[in-house]
């Protein structure tokens, strides 16, 4: 493809080509900081492709595909680029991964253990970690936690960290420009802005982490703290993970011990503040 | 199934084997044939269980197995009650019918 | 050419030693695409340390297909066992049920079953009340298949989300060679309770059906390397006889021809197999489909050879204004 690039984010190489130039650009931009990897062997080809010959010109749109796609996945204007690549990459990982169990979750280190946080788009967990990650912790990911079905540890997989919406400002206001990507306004999800992981993030991304505790995080609601029952967990992080069917065995009896060993609380909070006392508060506790 | 009503008899096959892993109450199973986990409560576990020799049985034996270790209340509704949970369990694959 | 790369690999697996880092993301791009990366990996001893887990990984991964392919099928067994008639398994299933070098490695998504056409309400209805349901209800599509085609409309189980295809033939009605389907079960083997699969000529005929005869040749070399894996199960003489009595030997002496030339020996090629050969190999080294033109003839072709001109051009339409147009 005419401009292309290759990535490795945690344990995983990504060679990304586009038909245009911006997406590309805008890579090499925020993933400036991270290993250098021409002439490597990739684990995925993204592929960032016009959806027909005439509309790389007239209105372009990109079809996001690569190794592994989707052939009813929505074009995207090009104007949001960047976050096709992100997407490119996201989707290659979720249909494609299976060195470890992978789960839909972002997860942050202090003092040599993880703290793991799932739940739903808009849950918040994505905001949480990057706001702990400039307050002491150490960013592992924002969207997929890798857990590893020999040691029971979490790896990371620190990508950009997306924004949405109001976070953007939350976020943004604490880091400085240098660090955010462009704005992309009105997207599928809204307008999303891309965050660069700390320095110490990145350098230290091939360094895994014994989870020590699980949150379900709830963005939107008054404090509250409820223990959830194992099973409840169990069927939550199936629900949270692509390959855990994939995986076969070892998915299950690693993810039966992580259920078993790793204590867990699903947490309600009304705004970041809240929820950052609230984890920190568990985290002496539980941790 | 159609043919569910119909079946008498029941067994365990040596290939569908299950890993099993208690969480809370709930029992886990991962059927290695099929890849699939199931969640099970009393009293599933108990049935696979007096079903692991592999014997032919049907409702009726099963139930005077189970007799033997648990109290089962009126014979007619646990009857009813082993035999819905024995076609669950075919539908499902962890048994079969005899 | 990427997929020329791969085919070349494929055949003699030493040429992978002399690739660099463009080569192999190249390679793997295009076993990925053609959905050939198993069989890649079980051909290959060695490969660079950044490789061998992604070979590992299509290993593994191809392996679990299998199994999950044999419990549909016994699944699907379980729910047609009352009926009585024979079941034949098809394709990827067929090939990991009996343990055949073309299931080596190989993808396999759908369950596909042959039936007799006499059988199929009573297997609809089976499968039906055994939790199997329509995947799209679709008037049009419902008919197009129940009128022409030589298999019911794909079915998905609502618990384990796996479609399957249940034929009578392996050919559609409107295509011009109409194989004998009746031979085709009374020739099957036996496998296990109530399952078949069909005997060795049989199954390089249908392969060569499902590739020349019906497809737009998409998957075109992993059907090649099926056909290339089951032909030393085949006594050649009783193969071609067995093709001309389907009405396909001119498609199995074709996919012979190309079998060879592409992974064997080699094979004095005609004019159309080079066209055939041209559109296989259609992949660059990132994946992609090359020589649009050409992808979009054979897709033209394969409605041609299905339905005659006036169907092909009312079908097309409905698809279109629809918004299906080939990728």
């Amino acid at each position: 493809m005419r401009h292309a690039t290759t990535l490795r984010i945690g344990p995983a190489t990504f060679r990304i080509g586009s038909a245009w130039p911006q997406p590309i650009a805008d890579l090499s931009r925020l993933y400036a900081a991270y290993p250098a990897m021409t002439g490597a062997i990739a684990d995925f080809t993204v592929r960032l492709q016009p959806t027909s010959l005439m509309r790389r010109f007239v209105r372009p749109s990109i079809f996001i595909t690569g190794d592994h796609g989707l052939a009813d996945a929505a074009p995207m204007s090009l104007s949001h680029g960047l976050l096709a690549a992100e997407m490119g990459m996201n989707l290659q990982m979720a249909l494609g991964w299976r060195r470890h169990l992978l789960l839909h979750a972002s997860s942050v280190e202090k003092d040599g253990r993880a703290l793991v946080m799932t739940g739903e788009s808009g849950s918040g967990k994505s905001t949480l970690a990057a706001l702990l990650s400039e307050r002491g912790w150490r960013l592992m990911g924002d969207e997929f936690a890798l857990l590893d079905l020999e040691t029971g540890a979490i790896l990371p997989f620190p990508r950009l960290v997306s924004l949405k919406n109001r976070a953007i400002d939350v976020v943004a206001g604490q880091v400085g420009d240098a660090r955010m990507g462009p704005l992309l306004r009105a997207t599928a999800k809204g307008d999303i802005r891309h965050m660069v992981p700390r320095a110490d993030a990145v350098a230290r991304m091939d360094q895994g982490a014994m989870p020590a505790l699980l949150l379900f995080p709830r963005f939107g609601h008054d404090d509250d703290v409820r223990l959830v029952g194992q099973g409840e967990i169990f069927m939550r992080l199936t629900q949270a993970s692509t390959n855990y069917v994939a995986l076969g065995e070892p998915a299950f009896a690693g993810l039966t011990r992580f259920v078993t060993g790793v204590p867990a609380r699903a947490i309600d909070f009304p705004s970041g503040e809240a929820a950052i006392a609230m984890v920190e508060r568990l985290w002496e506790e539980l941790a | 199934m159609p043919q569910l009503n119909a079946i008498k008899a029941y067994r365990r096959d040596m290939e569908d084997v299950v890993t099993s892993w208690a969480l809370d109450d709930l029992l886990l199973l991962y059927h290695h044939r099929s890849g699939q986990t199931h969640m099970v409560i009393s009293p599933v576990p108990e049935i696979l269980a007096q079903m692991a020799d592999g014997a032919v049985l049907g409702a009726a034996d099963l139930h005077d197995r189970l007799a033997r270790d648990f109290d089962l209340g009126p014979r007619a509704d646990a009857l009813a009650e082993i035999g819905a949970h024995l076609d669950a369990l075919v539908a499902l694959g962890l048994v079969r019918p005899a | 050419m990427s997929a020329a790369l791969l085919v070349r690999v494929l055949r003699d697996p030493a040429v992978a030693a002399g690739l660099d880092a463009a080569g192999w993301n190249g390679l793997l791009a295009a076993a990925r695409a053609e959905r050939l990366i198993g069989t890649l990996a079980y051909r290959l001893d060695d490969a660079p340390a950044q490789a061998r887990p992604i070979l590992d990984d299509a290993r593994r991964d191809t392996a679990r297909e299998a199994q999950q392919a044999l419990w549909e099928a016994d699944r699907a067994a379980l729910a047609l066992a009352p009926l009585g008639v024979p079941v034949v398994l098809l394709k990827g299933t067929a090939y990991a049920a009996a343990g055949l070098k073309a299931g080596q490695g190989r993808f396999i998504g759908d369950l596909d079953i042959l039936v007799p056409r006499e059988a199929m309400p009573a297997v609809e209805q089976a499968l039906i009340a055994a939790d199997w349901e329509w995947v799209k209800e679709d008037a049009y599509d419902d008919a197009y298949y129940r009128q022409w085609m030589h298999e019911l409309p794909p079915m998905i189980h609502v618990e384990r989300d796996r479609l399957i295809d249940v034929h009578h033939t392996i050919l559609p009605l409107t295509a011009r060679q109409t194989p004998d389907a009746a031979a085709l079960i009374a020739a099957a083997i036996p496998i296990s309770d109530g399952l078949y699969i069909l005997s060795g000529e049989d199954r390089i005929v249908h392969a060569a059906a499902h590739m020349l005869a019906d497809g737009d040749l998409q998957g075109g070399l992993r059907n090649l390397w099926d056909i290339y894996c089951l032909l030393p199960d085949a006594d050649p003489v009783a193969l071609q006889a067995r093709a001309a009595h389907h009405g396909l030997g001119a498609h199995v002496a074709q996919a012979r021809r190309l079998a060879a030339a592409l992974y064997g020996d080699g094979a004095r090629l005609t004019v159309w197999d080079r066209i055939v050969r041209a559109r296989l190999l259609a992949r660059d080294g990132w994946g992609r489909e090359t020589r649009k033109l050409l992808v979009f003839a054979f897709y033209l072709r394969s409605h041609w050879l299905r339905m005659p001109p006036l169907m092909l051009a009312r079908h097309l339409w409905t698809k279109w204004r629809k918004g299906h147009r080939p990728q």
